[in-house]
C-alpha cells in the first residue's frame, strides 16, 4: 500500500512539473496574438518543439502564423490556397526544427519556404482564380459604410497584385507590405539586391497605373 | 534627360530605397518637373493604400483552421505503435482463418504405412482396385473425378498391407492435379 501511495505521489508531481512547464512556455513565446518576434523564438519552445511536444509547435506556429498565412493570401490571392500553403509551410518547419536553432532566422527560412510553397502552388495551378471571385464583397456589418471602403480597397490590392508578375509580385509583398529591407527580400528570393530593385520599382509604377485606371473608371 | 528616365528612381524614391545622395538628387527634379510630382504622390498614394489593405487583420479562424489541419497532421504521423496494432491484429486474424480453411478436416490427409507405399488419395479407391493391387497405387481414374469435384474433396481411405522390415519405405503423394505426384522413398532399418 505504501508503495502505491509513493508511485502516485510521483505521478502528481510529474503532472505538476508538466504542467509548470506548458506555463512557463506559455510566458516565454508572449503575447499569443502579438507581433512576429522578428529575432527568432527563444530557446525553449523550440526545444521542447524539438523534443516532440506539440503543445510548444503550436505557440510557434501561433507565433509566426500571420507572417505565413498574409504573405501566402498576397503571394495567391486566394484564401483557401494561402491555407493550403501555410500548412505545407507549417509541417515543412516541423520536420526541419531538428536543423533549427535558437538563434537561426526564423522569419527569413518562414518567408523563404513561404515564397517557394507559393511558387510550387502557382505552377500546379493550371487555371488561375477568376477575378469575380476577388470582386466579391463580404457581408455588410455594423458599419455598412466603412465595410464597402474596405472591402474596396482590398479588391484593388489583389487585383493590382494579379497585375504583376510572379517575381515582381513576391518583391513587392516583401518589400512593401511585409518591410523587409531589400537585402533580405534579395536573400529571401535568392537574388542580387539590383535585381530586386528592379522588380520593386516596376512593380510600384505598374501598380500606380492600375490604381489611377481602376478608381477612374470606379468614378 | 527625359523623364522616363526618372521614373525607376522616382519608384525607388517613393520606397525609400535610394541611398541618400540619389535620393536629394531625385528630389531637385521633382521640385522642377510637375509631371514627375505627379508621378511621384500617385506611386506614394497607390503604396499606403496597399500597406493600408494588408495590414487589415484577418479573421482568427482562418489561423485556427490552419493551426488545426496541422496538429491534426502531425498527430496522425505519430500515432503511436498500440493506435496501430488493431490493423496488425485484423491480418492475424486473416492469416489464422486462412491456415484454418487450409487445414479443415474435409481436406486434411491421412497417413497410410505400407509395406511398399503410403499413398495420399485423393479419392478413395474403390475395392476391387485395392485388393488387386495390394493397395499401392491408387487408379487414375478417381484423379478425373477428382478434378470434377474439386471443390470438395472427400478424405481419403487408409489403405494398410504386411509391412516387412528392410524394404525401403516409399511414399507416394498424390496431388489434385494428375500430371504432379511426388515420391519418397526412405531407406528402412530392421526393428523400425
Amino acid at each position: 500500500m505504501p508503495k502505491i501511495t509513493y508511485t502516485f505521489s510521483l505521478l502528481r508531481q510529474f503532472y505538476l512539473m508538466e504542467r509548470m512547464k506548458t506555463l512557463a512556455l506559455v510566458a516565454t513565446v508572449g503575447p499569443i496574438y502579438g507581433p512576429e518576434d522578428r529575432c527568432g523564438p527563444r530557446g525553449r519552445p523550440l526545444e521542447a518543439a524539438k523534443a516532440g511536444d506539440l503543445a510548444a509547435f503550436e505557440l510557434l506556429m501561433r507565433q509566426y502564423e500571420r507572417l505565413v498565412l498574409v504573405t501566402a493570401l498576397r503571394l495567391l490571392g486566394v484564401l483557401e490556397d494561402a491555407q493550403d500553403a501555410s500548412q505545407e509551410v507549417f509541417l515543412r518547419l516541423y520536420r526541419n526544427l531538428s536543423r533549427m536553432e535558437a538563434s537561426s532566422n526564423f522569419p527569413g527560412w518562414l518567408y523563404q519556404v513561404t515564397v517557394n510553397v507559393c511558387h510550387d502552388m502557382h505552377r500546379k495551378r493550371c487555371v488561375p482564380a477568376p477575378m469575380e471571385e476577388v470582386a466579391e464583397l463580404p457581408a455588410l456589418t455594423a458599419d455598412p459604410q466603412r465595410t464597402v471602403v474596405e472591402a474596396e480597397r482590398r479588391r484593388a490590392l489583389e487585383m493590382s497584385l494579379r497585375m504583376l508578375s510572379e517575381k515582381e509580385r513576391a518583391a513587392l509583398v516583401l518589400r512593401d507590405l511585409e518591410g523587409l529591407s531589400t537585402e533580405e527580400v534579395a536573400r529571401v528570393l535568392g537574388t542580387t539586391e539590383a535585381t530586386v530593385r528592379s522588380q520593386t520599382s516596376k512593380a510600384r509604377v505598374k501598380v500606380r497605373d492600375f490604381l489611377e485606371r481602376y478608381f477612374r473608371r470606379r468614378t | 534627360m527625359n523623364c522616363s528616365d526618372w521614373e525607376e528612381r522616382i519608384a525607388l524614391h517613393a520606397g525609400r530605397d535610394l541611398p541618400p545622395a540619389e535620393a536629394a538628387e531625385v528630389e531637385r527634379h521633382l521640385r522642377e518637373c510637375a509631371g514627375c510630382q505627379v508621378l511621384a504622390s500617385g506611386l506614394k498614394q497607390s503604396l499606403a493604400l496597399l500597406k493600408e489593405a494588408h495590414d487589415e487583420p484577418l479573421a482568427a479562424a482562418h489561423f485556427s483552421a490552419v493551426r488545426a489541419r496541422v496538429v491534426a497532421e502531425l498527430e496522425k504521423e505519430r500515432r503511436p505503435l498500440w493506435q496501430r496494432a488493431w490493423a496488425y491484429g485484423l491480418a492475424a486474424v486473416a492469416v489464422g482463418l486462412l491456415v484454418m480453411l487450409a487445414l479443415r478436416p474435409g481436406r486434411a490427409p491421412v497417413v497410410t504405412r505400407t509395406n511398399r507405399s503410403l499413398t495420399f488419395a485423393a479419392l478413395s479407391p474403390p475395392a476391387h482396385e485395392q485388393a488387386g493391387n495390394g493397395g499401392e497405387v491408387v487408379a487414375p481414374l478417381h484423379r478425373r473425378v477428382a478434378r470434377r469435384q474439386a471443390s470438395r474433396v472427400p478424405a481419403p481411405q487408409v489403405v494398410r498391407t504386411n509391412v516387412s522390415n528392410g524394404e525401403p519405405l516409399i511414399v507416394k503423394l498424390l496431388t489434385d492435379d494428375p500430371n504432379v505426384v511426388i515420391y519418397w522413398i526412405a531407406d528402412r532399418k530392421k526393428g523400425d
